[in-house]
């Protein structure tokens, strides 16, 4: 049974962080650039973290330890990790990479960027920087239900254990690009990017337009107002919606503290 | 208004002709339910032949009051009536109950001109009357629907349904009948289900629920009557009857309920009728 | 007894209240239609209907049997009554008055019968009505149409007032997944709709397996299988012509109800192929002649193998074919 400490870790290991790719690629940080970006922390049980290939700016993310990261950030404590992602400290890991000071400056800039983005409580003024906000949490959301069921987090373990081959969707109206999908079997999950186009998907949460979606991710609004003013459709039978709308809160929980 | 002694005599005249054609028939059907024909036939004659508003060229005319025979059972006495209203020939009594016969034991409405609904099941006809009763109400007709109901039939829950929902919708213009002949098939009605208190219950479920004698003109009309005055509750009459009234080896007999007339026991039927009939005609003369 | 929703149903009742909106819209210009329910205007949603035209609208309380009684008394006066009630109380509780006083006397009672097959499926097998098409397909003169969602339920209730004589319309709870989004043009009664067309297999399905169907071919299809789907919306009279084409054309028929197995549509079919003397490979998808547990409608589905996964493994086996398609579980990142 994990606690809730390590439950937060986890995600901001594997739902928050590969965020960055998305972050780097729409403001060009990382262009031009080549190495290796690692991220780190000490976890109870060992070493976890991930880390990002760079090849002329395009960005393959890997869910492992690299032997030698160009750059690296490495939290020698668990809870300085959490804290930092919580945004509740500011203050910096182990820095390695001094050597590569273009990747390590591109490397903190998108951080920053990502805090920024994630922080905030009112939506972005333009377009491009909410569509950008959309996909951000809804590729989070997904890898962050799909993660908690890989720890066997009881609630979300127990419903996709009792699940038959269904899809799970998320989409806004005129933007595929922030789409996202969560797929169930049997026990096992996988979150995808983009629109499942194999069949209908099982349950589909469609927002009317970015700022609908917005208004349901930073929790500005709710579920019921919504649906009541057509600005969120849920496509399924509302108790599946239910579940799914539980099991994003339960992931934003974690990852706000 | 009060039915006049020469009124009440033609109606009795008519019940007696009629009640001869029942027994005719049983017997050239070979059997049939001949007490419970026998018991209602008096109601039923006061209703075509005094209160009832027909239009005895055209069976379907939507003005008509509509009769529901929830005792289906009894269409033995019923087509008795319909033959002499000139609905079916006269001549098809004879095929009562044959192979081929648009006339059988429970009467057919999409067969037999008249015959307001396909009745046997017991139970179903105060619901379907109800269903004519509103309707009429929605189409803003005046025709009343009457429901003729047997005892042994009130067993059915279905028939409690109907009547708490006529009571709960104050449905004036829909006037039940129980022909109260105390007699089932397996037995007299309080020894297989008891039925008492009858009229009570009637009462419970928001009716203005009287007792007459199911075999005096002159009170079945008065509470005819009484029921289409009151506006305030929908109205059940239970008509006390004998069954098998007039033919004296059948009449209180629950075995009567359905029993083979041969050609001796028509005879001897026959007789009783008219022994029946001349000392109700007397009683009527003398009154 | 009545019906909690949650308050995010009671947004999205679309598909449930498309065929009472229909009948008010009809009944606006025809006045001989009235409605009846006992004590379930809101769960089968003639309660719409109830507001426009109270004075046209009955109801009887918790008395099943007597609603279709008074609905044969009105309809013998001239009226067109819908009697609106959950299929189970239609098919069984009511059966005898269906029967009798409707059927036998051929008269125009309109019967909306809701919350069909297991789409209740947390009310438990009291409110389940999984014998319903098989029992009401025998009644003679009876019209059994079961359409696939609110659109084609409209068509259905459009073509039963059009229709003279007792017909029978099965529907769902009323969140029902969209079939015909734009509506149906041309709902014949008796006539098949096909949704798609194909020649490897066939699927004949009515209700809430028609969109499984319609998903299922849509996967086989990524997969080079060309499935047919036809709506078999009409049970009786049944499209016997097309069945026999489908038969002849694609030599693999799987139907799926949400239905006992045992004399419903899968039943139906059975009897067109068995007398068509022509060979085909055929299954029957539904309940497989048991009691359905308690549950959500799609994971009742999807036990009793209609949903779309059921549909597809079920063809996969008609065509002797196995995917595998699920060595990558990992997360896209």
């Amino acid at each position: 049974m994990m606690d809730d400490a390590m439950y937060a870790s986890q995600l901001f290991l594997y739902a928050v962080i590969p965020l960055m790719k998305e972050i780097g690629e729409q403001y060009g940080y990382f262009r031009g650039k080549s190495g290796v970006v690692q991220l780190s922390v000490n976890l109870p049980d060992g070493v976890e973290g991930l880390h990002f290939v760079l090849e002329d700016g395009a960005v393959t993310t890997v869910l492992s330890l690299h032997e030698r990261p160009d750059v690296s950030l490495h939290f020698a404590r668990q809870q300085h990790f959490n804290d930092f992602f919580l945004g509740k400290t500011k203050k910096m890991p182990k820095i390695q990479g001094f050597g590569k000071p273009g990747l390590l400056i591109a490397t903190f800039r998108t951080l920053l960027k990502m805090a920024s983005l994630l922080a905030a409580k009112t939506p972005p003024a333009d377009e491009p920087t909410k569509e950008l906000v959309v996909r951000l949490y809804l590729y989070l959301l997904s890898r962050g239900i799909s993660r908690l069921n890989r720890l066997g987090h009881p609630s979300v373990r127990e419903w996709a254990t009792k699940s038959p081959d269904r899809v799970y969707a998320w989409r806004v109206e005129g933007h595929p690009d922030t789409a996202a999908y969560l797929r169930v079997k049997a026990g096992k999950s996988k979150a995808a990017r983009g629109l499942y186009t194999r069949s209908q998907p099982f349950f589909t949460m469609r927002f009317a337009d970015l700022d609908s979606a917005l208004s349901i991710l930073l929790q500005t609004g709710d579920f019921l107002t919504l649906t009541a003013e057509k600005r969120l459709i849920l496509e399924g039978a509302p108790e599946f919606g239910a579940k799914i709308g539980d099991f994003m809160q339960l992931v934003g929980s974690y990852i706000q503290g | 208004m009060q039915l006049s002694r020469e009124k009440l005599i033609a109606l009795e005249n008519k019940a007696h002709e009629l009640r001869r054609s029942i027994v005719d028939t049983v017997y050239h059907a070979g059997s049939g339910h001949l007490g419970g024909a026998l018991s209602m036939i008096d109601a039923v004659t006061l209703l075509y032949y005094h209160r009832m508003n027909i239009d005895r060229a055209n069976p379907k005319w939507p003005e008509r009051d509509r009769f529901i025979m929830s005792k289906g059972h009894a269409g033995i006495g019923f087509v008795t009536v319909l033959a002499d209203l000139g609905y079916i020939d006269r001549e098809d009594l004879k095929t009562f109950n044959l192979t081929g016969s648009k006339l059988g034991i429970h009467l057919d409405a999409t067969r037999v001109p008249g015959v307001d609904a396909s009745t046997g099941s017991l139970g179903h006809g105060l619901s379907i009357a109800l269903g004519m009763a509103i309707a009429a109400r929605m189409t803003g007709k005046d025709y009343i629907t009457y429901c003729l109901l047997g005892d042994g039939e009130c067993n059915e829950g279905a028939v409690w349904e109907a009547a708490m929902a006529t009571g709960s919708r104050r449905q004036t213009n829909l006037i039940t009948l129980v022909d109260r002949n105390h007699a089932m098939l397996d037995g007299n009605t309080e020894d297989v289900m008891k039925l008492e208190p009858f009229q009570d219950k009637w009462t419970a479920f928001g009716f203005h629920a009287q007792t007459v004698n199911g075999h005096d003109f002159a009170a079945i009309d008065r509470a005819i009557g009484e029921a289409l005055a009151r506006k305030d509750k929908p109205s059940c009459i239970i008509l006390d009857t004998v069954k098998g009234a007039g033919v004296d080896f059948a009449a209180g007999d629950f075995r009567w309920h359905y029993g083979a007339i041969n050609e001796e026991l028509a005879a001897k039927a026959n007789e009783s009728l008219e022994k029946y009939h001349r000392e109700r005609v007397a009683a009527l003369e003398g009154a | 007894m009545g019906i909690a929703y949650t308050s995010l149903d009671t947004t999205k009742l679309s598909t449930a209240e498309v065929y009472a909106h229909t009948l008010c819209e009809i009944a606006q210009e025809d006045p001989r239609i009235v409605t009846l329910t006992a004590d379930l205007a809101k769960s089968t949603k003639i309660g719409v209907f109830q507001e426009k035209f109270p004075e046209r609208f009955v109801n009887l309380g918790i008395a099943e049997q007597n609603m279709f009684g008074i609905a044969a008394g009105m309809a013998a006066c001239g009226l067109i009554p819908f009697t609106c009630t959950f299929a189970i109380f239609n098919s069984c509780r009511a059966l005898d008055q269906v029967h009798t006083d409707i059927c036998y006397q051929n008269l125009n009672v309109k019967m909306i019968a809701s919350h069909a097959g297991t789409s209740f499926g947390q009310a438990g097998s009291t409110h389940h009505a999984t014998e319903d098409i098989a029992i009401m397909r025998t009644m003679a003169n009876l019209v059994v149409l079961v359409p696939a969602d609110g659109q084609e339920a409209a068509a259905a209730v459009r073509a039963a007032i059009e229709h003279q004589g007792p017909v029978y319309i099965r529907i769902n709870r009323g969140f029902d997944q969209v079939v015909y989004p734009q509506g149906i043009e041309d709902f014949q009664i008796g006539k098949a709709n096909l949704l798609k067309d194909g020649s490897d297999l066939c699927f004949i399905v009515c209700g809430s397996a028609v969109f499984s169907a319609l998903q299922a071919a849509r996967e086989l299809e990524a997969e080079g299988i060309k499935a047919r789907v036809l709506d078999m919306h009409s049970i009786k009279p049944l499209d016997k012509e097309t069945i026999r084409k489908a038969v002849h054309d694609t030599r693999r028929i799987i139907t799926a109800e949400d239905h006992t197995v045992v004399g419903g549509l899968g039943g139906a079919v059975a009897e067109v192929i068995a007398e068509s003397g022509m060979g085909c490979a055929f299954r029957r998808l539904g309940i497989q002649d048991t009691f359905s547990p308690i549950g959500y409608h799609e994971d009742l589905m999807s036990i009793h193998g209609i949903d779309t996964n059921g549909l597809i493994t079920a063809a996969r086996e008609a065509l002797k074919m196995d995917f595998e398609e699920d060595d990558d579980w990992a997360d896209e990142v």
